[in-house]
């Protein structure tokens, strides 16, 4: 089982880097923060319609790529580094989720829109502290109530998916947009590149899918932990570059500070820490396709580490740069505010760690 | 072919590779005595080279199977879970071995592989000082010319092995009118040859893994010289890039004390495990532990596609060091008090791998020298201004002289 990229995955990781540059740079980026939009319709059209990117996941039959998780994870790395905003992510969990999950009707209306991007679908997915929702009735006579925030682009959604306690089990229904009872608000995000909503129910119509609810919902956790690590890992060495490359031209005291071992060893560290992310990124995208009983485990191990790693090299980053970091024209801020969130989406460390503990069965 | 050769390989090691209640050379070597623990090494460096398993990258003219380093990971993939009894063989073959596969000539690589790989001549390797540690480049230890031969005066520190090598990489100063980097040279030199003195070194945890070497008008041929004359710091540098690639994808044995494995086991059987902080950190030290196994491999996998570590070497030195240290701060936390003071076999030898584990960030390159490789030589970053890297030392005292 191979960890470095395939020929296949190097040109999509080329392709995905180059439309990044061209499409959507840093600059596009704070054209969304004036616009208050949560992201670039046309470049989400590109996206989709050009690179294929939204049914990298999904299978052929419904419409998608049917590439697996090493070309998402890959893809996902290059957007994570230019901070692109965009509903990938929110698309990617719903689509995993109507995948694991047995309820074909709902797989072959959504999952072709899904893939081709016409369609926004969102999993209502938080951390413990996040809210919770409950179901009464069954079948396509559901009614929801209860509130889960943040939810990835929960605003902007066309569809929503959203676990619901059902007694003692979960199952994740279907709510339309234009449902009555939903109220969708959304909130101030600390990263700029991120959309997130509270997403509150009140005797919602919805339809409960037919499958293992549970287990979908273990699926798209899993999911989540890699695409978050993927995006880090790039964001993390975007951070590396810009920090390596200031080190080497700026001058103080007569040399380019990269001299001083106080600004070498901590670069230092962070390559070290990037490398060893990468190499747990890796091996949870690799287990992901060929080794499914250890993806679990594999995607905690990535996520954990990165999610500390880039929020720190993001912090190392603005110090690294002295004052001309801390200043909004800078980039070094837009990072540090993604490592920040991309660090507690869906449960900070400590509940990250609890997870891979109970994972390992410690 | 590769599945061939990893049937064969899971096979023999299945059916040869003993089980060992410990992969710790010095707590054997303590217990049974140096002598039988070599001879056992020997006997398995024998077996594993008459089987092919030795020198598995190395061209076939001097011992090796002259195999890829597909073959290599395989390899590696498959004893991962043996203790391989391989010890007294580890340094010789990976940093001096290594080094004359790529800087030896003829003679030397057809006189000394062979007998390296099939653990009938033990190597060491002979580079710091006690004035030279991370700054090797400045030893002190000479070699003159005298007809023939060279004759070495000097000591040399930190080596390991040394008491039962048979032979030594030595880097000695054969032109002191030279900056530092220019005047030294390498060399093969004898163990055995008269003027040679080891003396054990102990060490914090009490054991002896380490030696000093006094050399007192060794006389060594001519043809002992490692490359060129004077270019004896770059071979050094081949020397240390393997010595930093060994020590980084070696990964850890299965049963060390401060493993993951090791630790859950132990946190467990004191009922621990159902603190929410412990619980925690054994996560995360699977995951730090997980994460440097993936970037060995990954290094790995690089180099058989054509794409060599080089100074990414240091960043799996410098993370194998930082995990040890973790791992040491996780075991104080399961164990508490009862890390102060024990009664038992196990937490002797939990004690003793915490306590060695500021070692392993000072053999083979201090962590700031790994760091200052990183940042130069991955990042790309100035070097460091190395004042004395190309005048006299005697010219060197800017600080205060400007002031006269």
């Amino acid at each position: 089982m191979a960890l470095i990229l395939t020929d296949e995955e190097q040109a999509l990781a080329d392709s995905v880097r180059k439309f990044v540059a061209d499409r959507s740079p840093l600059t596009s980026l704070r054209q969304l923060i004036a616009s208050g939009e949560p992201y670039d319709p046309d470049v989400w059209k590109q996206m989709t319609a050009q690179l294929g990117l939204a049914g990298l996941g999904i299978p052929e039959s419904y419409g998608g790529v049917g590439a697996g998780y090493s070309a998402l994870s890959v893809a996902l790395t290059e957007l994570g580094a230019g901070l692109v905003a965009s509903p990938l992510l929110a698309s990617a969990l719903a689509a995993e989720v109507l995948l694991r999950l047995d309820d074909e009707a709902a797989r072959t209306k959504l999952l072709p829109r899904i893939a081709a991007g016409e369609l926004i679908a969102t999993l209502t997915l938080a951390s413990e502290a996040g809210g919770h929702v409950t179901a009464s009735g069954s079948g396509d006579n559901v009614t929801l109530s209860g509130s889960v925030s943040p939810v990835l682009n929960g605003a902007e959604a066309d569809a929503l998916l959203v676990p619901a306690e059902a007694g003692t089990s979960t199952v994740i229904c279907l709510v339309d947009a234009a449902a009555a009872g939903l109220t969708r608000t959304r909130l101030t995000a600390v990263d700029h590149s991120r959309s997130l909503a509270r997403i509150a129910l009140a005797g919602t119509p919805a339809r409960a899918l037919a499958g293992d609810g549970p287990a979908a919902l273990a699926a798209a956790r899993d999911l989540a932990n890699l695409a978050l690590a993927s995006e880090s890992a790039g964001a993390m060495k975007a951070c590396l570059d810009m920090t390596s490359s200031y080190a080497r031209i700026r001058v103080a005291f007569g040399q380019p500070i990269g001299a001083f071992q106080a600004v070498k060893h901590r670069l230092a560290d962070m390559e070290k820490s990037w490398e060893l992310g990468n190499a747990a990124l890796r091996d949870a995208a690799r287990a992901g396709d060929a080794e499914p009983a250890r993806f679990s485990v594999a995607a905690s191990v990535a996520r954990v580490l990165l999610a500390s790693a880039y929020a720190d090299a993001a912090v190392d980053t603005v110090q690294l740069h002295g004052g001309i970091g801390f200043t909004w024209e800078h980039d070094a801020h837009l990072y540090y505010k993604n490592g920040l969130s991309n660090k507690v989406l869906l449960g900070g460390p400590g509940e990250q760690l609890d997870q891979l503990a109970d994972s390992l069965g410690i | 072919m590769s599945d061939d050769f990893r049937a064969r390989a899971r096979a023999w090691l299945a059916a040869n590779a003993p089980r060992r209640a410990s992969g710790d050379d010095e707590a054997e070597a303590d217990a049974r005595g140096q002598a039988a623990v070599l001879a056992e090494q020997k006997a398995f460096q024998a077996k594993l080279f008459d089987a092919g398993f030795a020198g598995i990258t190395w061209p076939k003219q001097y011992g090796g199977q002259g195999l890829t380093s597909a073959e290599q990971i395989i390899w590696s993939q498959e004893s991962r879970d043996y203790d391989l009894p391989t010890g007294a063989f580890f340094i010789g073959i990976s940093m001096p071995g290594n080094t004359l596969v790529e800087l030896g000539t003829e003679e030397q690589k057809k006189r000394y592989l062979p007998k390296m790989l099939r653990g009938e001549e033990i190597w060491c390797q002979l580079f710091s000082e006690p004035g030279a540690g991370s700054d090797v480049a400045s030893l002190q230890m000479s070699a003159v010319r005298d007809g023939d031969e060279w004759v070495l005066n000097g000591q040399k520190v930190w080596t390991s092995g040394a008491q039962y090598s048979d032979f030594g990489a030595i880097i000695a100063r054969t032109d002191p009118t030279r900056p530092k980097h220019s005047g030294i040279s390498m060399f093969i030199v004898d163990m055995h040859a008269p003027g040679v003195t080891v003396r054990p070194l102990k060490v914090a945890t009490g054991h002896s893994p380490f030696n000093e070497v006094f050399f007192d008008n060794v006389r060594i041929p001519a043809d002992a010289l490692i490359g060129e004359e004077n270019k004896g710091w770059d071979a050094a540098v081949v020397m240390l890039r393997h010595e930093r690639i060994a020590i980084g994808t070696m990964g850890s044995s299965r049963s060390n004390p401060l493993a993951y494995d090791s630790l859950r086991d132990l946190a467990a059987g004191l009922g621990r495990t159902s603190d929410q902080g412990v619980r925690r950190e054994l996560a995360e030290l699977y995951a730090r532990g997980r994460a440097v196994q993936s970037f060995a491999l990954l290094l790995r996998e690089e180099t058989q596609a054509g794409r060599l570590p080089g100074a990414r070497g240091s960043v799996a030195k410098l993370a194998g060091s930082d995990l040890g240290r973790f791992a040491g701060n996780v075991a104080a936390d399961v164990l508490g008090d009862q890390l102060a003071g024990f009664d038992s076999e196990e937490l002797q030898a939990v004690t003793t791998s915490i306590i060695a584990a500021p070692g392993n960030a000072i053999a083979g390159g201090t962590s700031e020298i790994q760091r200052n490789i990183i940042g130069e030589r991955v990042l790309g970053l100035a070097k460091d201004p190395g004042v004395d890297r190309a005048t006299p030392f005697n010219q060197l005292r800017v600080g205060t002289q400007r002031q006269q």
